[in-house]
């Protein structure tokens, strides 16, 4: 006890504070003797005491107790943990959230990670490019992903040394994202790396978006926007382009992507040929919904308007056009399906300027929709084309005319035997 | 997805739709859709169907409301439409019969005092269709109702174990059944 007594009275020293060994003595004698406290219990307990009474901030007294254990990068794996590390800051990102002070990613010569540093904490800045000590960080696993929390209690030294990073000062080997098909692209906040041909640049008026359209590789066509943020180059259509660390994420169900300030744009030689894996699909047409026919879009950004307005630019004259949503059913599935201008002129045999007049005849766009369901309900067809989120794009579509016999010879057949 | 999906439009013969009797919803929602299961396990909301519309009455007392009579190779499927199947509604009273028509639709049950079911059908669309589309159904409704067999006898999906349950369902009946329009089909090509 004599020992532990010591022990307290001397880092009290370090911090310049004398206790009086009297008193450290008769605390623990207190506790470990009549209270049956374990030796580093009451330790912990005087400790504090003396700390609350001599108003020492805690952190101060134990970061100064002993050089701290440190950790490194790859080694953080578990959740909640209490860790020292070495780190130089690779990146700061951009950081809208008004209780985080800085957000970016902390790197040393087995990895990198994120670090949020919480406002709360009253830290100063870190820079870029610099490294420090940081003591007392909380680890955190998010999305499978650990990452660092800088709080009230931890700090951070800044070090005259440069930490080594792995892999120079932005590649993050291990931590790399994925390369992944855009077809596969599913999930909320995942980070992929995307190769594909940008197919179409939207216009578009949103001043913190840079640019935004499809991209599209051999398996499908995905959305993408750049944000302004990002501060990344512009892409050109036409062109193919490797898309490192871009973030998924779901929107009404369809995925699309982000690039940020931690994505990178590489422009690639070759040309990537897009979506050239067309789905086919047999069965009964057994809708079709509303927004088909005679319908008028926005001469500006080809949406479809409802009562004369676009949803972006308000109030147009809307520009006709044919189209048809239908649903095929197979009967042990459903596929939405959508039908152009081109193919429903073919497909019904009315071209875009009869429907007008019909509509005009019956001053109602109505009978064109009419006669589409009554030409085309009911049917079955055969359609194909590539597959953008729950529609099938149809580039093809044949009327079933010719019963399968074979299938019908085999399936007797096999009730004979029976 | 918890999100709407479409329900899939069953294939089922007249036979198979009037021996019918089980209903139920997944949830307990009063506007969960609610299923019709058939003796070989087809879990049905919505169905889709083309044979011969061979009867229409107008059997509305203050407004129109058409009863249609159609009929496949094993039987009759009863379609009823009012001032809320206007589609369905005006096509009864304009056709002329009898004629091909392919339906979609919801199946209705009702039963009676003494515990009779009767299934009938509020159309969502009536088309008038030609006789190609008519075998392509029966064909197809044909390879459903077989699928739907060797499910039963397999025994491992819960629809198909649900029906064995409740019906007891003799599947050489229903084999017979899909032979017997496999055969008026082949005897037409």
């Amino acid at each position: 006890m004599r020992q532990i007594a010591e022990s307290i009275k001397d880092r009290f020293l370090k911090l310049g504070v004398d206790v009086p060994m009297e008193d450290i003595e008769e605390r623990l004698d207190e506790l470990i003797t009549k209270f049956k406290v374990p030796d580093n219990e009451a330790q912990r307990s005087v400790v504090n005491y003396f700390l609350k009474k001599y108003s020492i901030p805690k952190n101060e007294f134990y970061v100064r107790q002993a050089e701290p254990q440190l950790s490194k990068i790859a080694d953080i794996s578990e959740n909640g943990q209490w860790a020292n590390l070495n780190a130089k800051v690779i990146q700061l990102w951009e950081n809208n959230h008004e209780s985080i002070s800085q957000v970016g990613l902390l790197g040393d010569e087995t990895g990198i990670i994120k670090f949020t540093k919480w406002q709360h904490a009253e830290l100063p800045d870190l820079e870029e490019g610099e490294s420090y000590l940081f003591r007392s960080v909380v680890t955190g696993e998010y999305n499978d992903r650990f990452q660092v929390q800088l709080n009230r209690n931890s700090s951070a030294e800044k070090l005259s040394e440069p930490v080594e990073v792995q892999g120079g000062d932005f590649t993050p080997g291990p931590r790399e994202s994925e390369l992944r098909n855009i077809v596969d692209l599913e999930g909320d906040n995942q980070w992929v790396t995307v190769r594909g041909k940008v197919v179409q640049l939207w216009e578009n008026s949103h001043e913190s978006i840079e640019q935004t359209g499809l991209i599209g590789d051999e398996t499908g066509v995905v959305k993408f926007t750049n944000w302004a943020s990002s501060e990344l180059s512009d892409m050109e259509e036409g062109k193919s382009y490797l898309l490192k660390n871009v973030v998924v994420s779901e929107w009404n169900g369809r995925a699309q992507i982000q690039l940020n300030k931690g994505s990178s744009i590489e422009e690639l030689d070759e040309d990537i040929e897009v979506g050239t894996s067309t789905f086919t699909y047999s069965g009964a047409m057994v809708d079709i919904q509303t927004g088909s026919g005679l319908i008028k879009r926005c001469p500006e950004c080809k949406r479809a308007l409802a009562k004369g307005a676009c949803a972006e630019h308000g109030k147009v004259r809307g520009e006709y056009d044919l189209r048809i949503k239908a649903v095929l059913d197979s009967g042990t599935s459903t596929q939405d399906a959508l039908i152009n201008r081109e193919i429903t002129e073919e497909l019904v045999g009315i071209s875009l300027d009869e429907a007008i007049a019909m509509a005009a005849d019956a001053l109602d766009p109505g009978v064109v929709l009419d006669r589409l369901k009554q030409e085309l309900i009911g049917k079955y067809y055969t359609a194909s084309g590539p597959k953008l989120d729950r529609y099938l794009l149809v580039e093809s579509i044949a009327l079933k005319d010719s019963l399968d016999s074979e299938l019908l010879e085999a399936m007797l057949a096999e009730l004979e035997v029976e | 997805m918890a999100a709407f999906f479409r329900e899939v439009a069953r294939r089922v013969f007249a036979q198979e739709l009037k021996d019918s009797n089980l209903t139920f919803r997944d949830e307990s929602d009063q506007y969960a859709p609610q299923y019709l299961l058939t003796p070989t396990g087809a879990k049905v909301n919505r169905i889709f169907l083309v044979g011969t519309l061979i009867e229409k009455e107008d059997i509305g007392t203050d407004s129109e409301y058409w009863r249609g009579r159609i009929s496949d190779p094993t039987g009759s499927f009863l379609v009823y439409a009012g001032q809320y199947q206007p589609e369905g509604a005006q096509f009864l009273s304009e056709c002329e019969l009898p004629a091909f028509v392919a339906v979609v639709g919801k199946t209705s049950t009702y039963t009676t005092d003494d515990g009779n079911v009767f299934t009938s059908i509020r159309p969502e669309s009536i088309q008038q269709v030609d006789e190609l589309t008519r075998d392509l159904w029966v064909l197809e409704t044909a390879k459903d109702t077989l699928n739907r067999i060797k499910d039963l006898e397999a025994g491992e999906d819960p629809n198909a174990k649900l029906a064995k349950e409740h019906y007891a369902t003799d599947a050489a009946f229903y084999r017979s059944v899909v032979k017997k329009t496999l055969e008026s089909l082949k005897e037409n090509v």
